[in-house]
């Protein structure tokens, strides 16, 4: 699911007070409307992009009715007197890993952080989605807020997109490398982080060198790359939080659970969010698929805990639930 | 009462459009999007030594080779089967390029082959080993020499080069609809290569996009032909079927082989380019699928 999808999904989610049948079908004709736009799959005429746009307009009046059943809490909202990280916008255009590929990545620091002591690291696949304070997320003001009540540790944010290699002439499709870099299975998109992104922020930012320090979140297809980025790298990356990950066999990845049960335990603390109406297609059935993550990691005595909502293939929740998230997931780092 | 009417005139039709998005535009695009329920396999042509090379003319009507007998097949609209050309000299994979003109990979001669229309051939490229091929809207040819593992380009002038060697078993290949970016075969191996097209033909940013299913304890795809639809979808021939891939590389699904032999090639065939028509062996099948092929010269 495009991040974009899931925005939009959410938002809906947020503001949608009609029966969940009505709902689903806007959400997808808005996901739908959101595909074809995004993709700009060229031979979809110019008329019938409009008409999706059009109808999008005319349902969007209908989500002011709407709500979700998850609220977000004080720690996802701007607080007096909390002291507020630095965002900074930049490309990555250098990938040896993934050549030719071209990226968006967000770096936030906190206003404690403070360069002689090394900060954690926390990466957001998706990163574009995470890093807006209006997205499903809110990551910087959840991050403000809790490190400003020692309730993680002085974290650095480090958000990126996936990559595209563009077209070689206008007009023509640019090669989406979502899926291939977050579906796939192997140590790629760890190499990727740790030959390349880890330095490039390395260089500026003053990081911790151990595995405990380091955290990978992630939505949908990105919810799986951060398993995936921790279990190839265990040395590396010791924390996974996944809203709605894609352990379904859209690149192999359903072979993970049996993995896990015949794998010796890797020192891997994973949180994910799951909704019950998430979605069941050609890739597998997401909500038994993380039913499943989550026996197998209990099996193996890994440190595991599943939230299982209602909802289907979005933020929201996932979101709303991110201050706790953090808190379980950062507890062994004390909190300056 | 008339605006009324004309909402709910206008709701149907955009509630039918979307509809029609469904089947095409979905992000997740399933086997059920494109399988028509009771359409299967139908023969179109038997008693063949060994069948390559299906192309598609600006009619609908397809081409097929039969390799060792250096023949080739029209299939027209009717579906009545007639020899076209029984001088090809091993022409294995061909394609149709600009002007409606068939173009050959003949293994016997070495050549790239172009073809009047009394099916007679004359060589454009000589002494190279040429697989199959692909003809972009522009008359530049990509072709794949499997016994030295090299894809070649040829340009609209005639300009040899190549363009990727040091590969495992490249076989077959095919452009994006968009014609730039190129797709090889590995038939040795389970990936898909995918490279960007630069302005001068050279190819860049080369990526295993897809991986293929292999059969079970084999490390051989067994892949060959491609062909691609409006949509953008992959289809591959492999052991294990005609395998189908989504814009974003992924396998939507595998379609069943029509009969329990090596599947070399296929292509888009009829008078709507909606008929998926593949050679295996001695046998060629066609079956209609809810898409259409693609193309490269209109």
């Amino acid at each position: 699911m495009n991040d974009v999808c899931i925005r939009q999904a959410s938002f809906l989610h947020a503001h949608c007070r009609v029966n969940l049948t009505l709902r689903k079908m806007l959400e997808w004709r808005i996901r739908l409307g959101f595909a074809v736009i995004q993709t700009r799959i060229h031979f979809v005429s110019i008329s019938a992009v409009r008409v999706v746009i059009t109808l999008f307009c005319c349902l969007l009046p209908l989500s002011i009715v709407a709500q979700s059943p998850y609220k977000y809490g004080s720690d996802s909202q701007r607080q007096e007197g909390v002291p507020r990280g630095v965002v900074t916008k930049h490309v990555w255009d250098q990938s040896k890993v993934y050549p030719g590929t071209v990226r968006d990545y967000w770096i936030y620091v906190p206003a404690q952080y403070d360069k002689s002591k090394p900060a954690c690291l926390m990466i957001f696949n998706d990163g574009g989605g995470y890093v807006r304070e209006n997205g499903h997320s809110r990551v910087p003001i959840v991050f403000d807020n809790l490190i400003h009540k020692k309730e993680m540790p002085v974290t650095i944010g480090l958000f990126i997109n996936p990559g595209v290699i563009p077209a070689s002439a206008a007009g023509a499709q640019a090669r989406r490398n979502r899926s291939f870099e977050y579906d796939s299975l192997g140590d790629q998109y760890a190499r990727f982080l740790i030959e390349e992104m880890l330095p490039a922020v390395g260089k500026q930012y003053n990081l911790m060198n151990d595995a405990e320090g380091r955290a990978v979140c992630g939505i949908s297809s990105g919810g799986i790359c951060a398993f995936t980025t921790a279990w190839e790298r265990p040395d590396v990356f010791s924390k996974v939080l996944s809203y709605v990950g894609s352990f379904t066999n859209i690149r192999g990845g359903h072979v993970y659970p049996a993995l896990i049960r015949k794998t010796e335990r890797k020192p891997i603390r994973v949180f994910l969010q799951e909704g019950e109406g998430d979605l069941d297609n050609l890739f597998g059935n997401w909500p038994l698929s993380n039913l499943q993550m989550e026996a197998a990691l209990k099996y193996s005595k890994y440190d595991v805990k599943l939230v299982m909502g209602v909802e289907g293939h979005s933020g929201r929740h996932g979101g709303t639930i991110l201050p706790d998230a953090l808190r379980w997931l950062w507890k062994d780092v004390a909190a300056e | 009462m008339k605006i009324s009417k004309t909402i709910a005139r206008l709701v149907v039709v955009v509630i039918a459009l979307l509809g029609a998005y469904e089947t095409v535009q979905s992000q997740d695009l399933p086997l059920s999007l494109i399988l028509i329920d009771g359409e299967n396999w139908e023969l179109v042509s038997a008693e063949h030594a060994f069948t390559e090379g299906p192309a598609v003319n600006a009619a609908g009507e397809v081409f097929f080779t039969d390799v060792p007998k250096s023949e080739i097949y029209k299939v027209d609209l009717a579906g009545k089967v007639t020899l076209w050309s029984d001088q090809t000299n091993r022409t294995a994979g061909a394609i149709m390029g600009p002007e409606d003109v068939l173009y050959g990979a003949s293994i016997g001669g070495g050549a790239i082959v172009k073809f009047d229309a009394a099916g007679k051939p004359t060589p454009i490229v000589s002494d190279i080993v040429c697989n199959d091929l692909v003809v972009n809207a522009a008359g530049g040819i990509y072709f794949t020499d499997h016994k030295n593992k090299k894809v070649w380009h040829v340009s609209p002038q005639g300009k040899l080069q190549q363009v990727d060697q040091n590969m495992t078993s490249p076989n077959g290949i095919i452009l994006w609809p968009d014609q730039k970016q190129l797709i090889v075969s590995n038939t040795k191996g389970s990936e898909l290569w995918t490279y960007r097209i630069e302005a001068d033909g050279s190819l860049s940013h080369k990526q295993a996009y897809s991986t293929m299913r292999l059969p079970v304890g084999e490390t051989e795809s067994g892949a060959d032909g491609m062909t691609v639809d409006v949509v953008g979808r992959l289809y591959v021939c492999t052991h294990e079927g005609v395998q189908v891939f989504d814009t974003q590389g992924r396998l939507s699904g595998i379609i069943a082989k029509p009969q329990q032999q090596f599947l070399s090639n296929i292509c888009f065939g009829g008078k709507n380019l909606d008929t998926l028509y593949v050679t295996t062996v001695d046998k060629v099948y066609r079956r209609k699928l809810n898409t259409q092929g693609v193309r490269y010269s209109k």
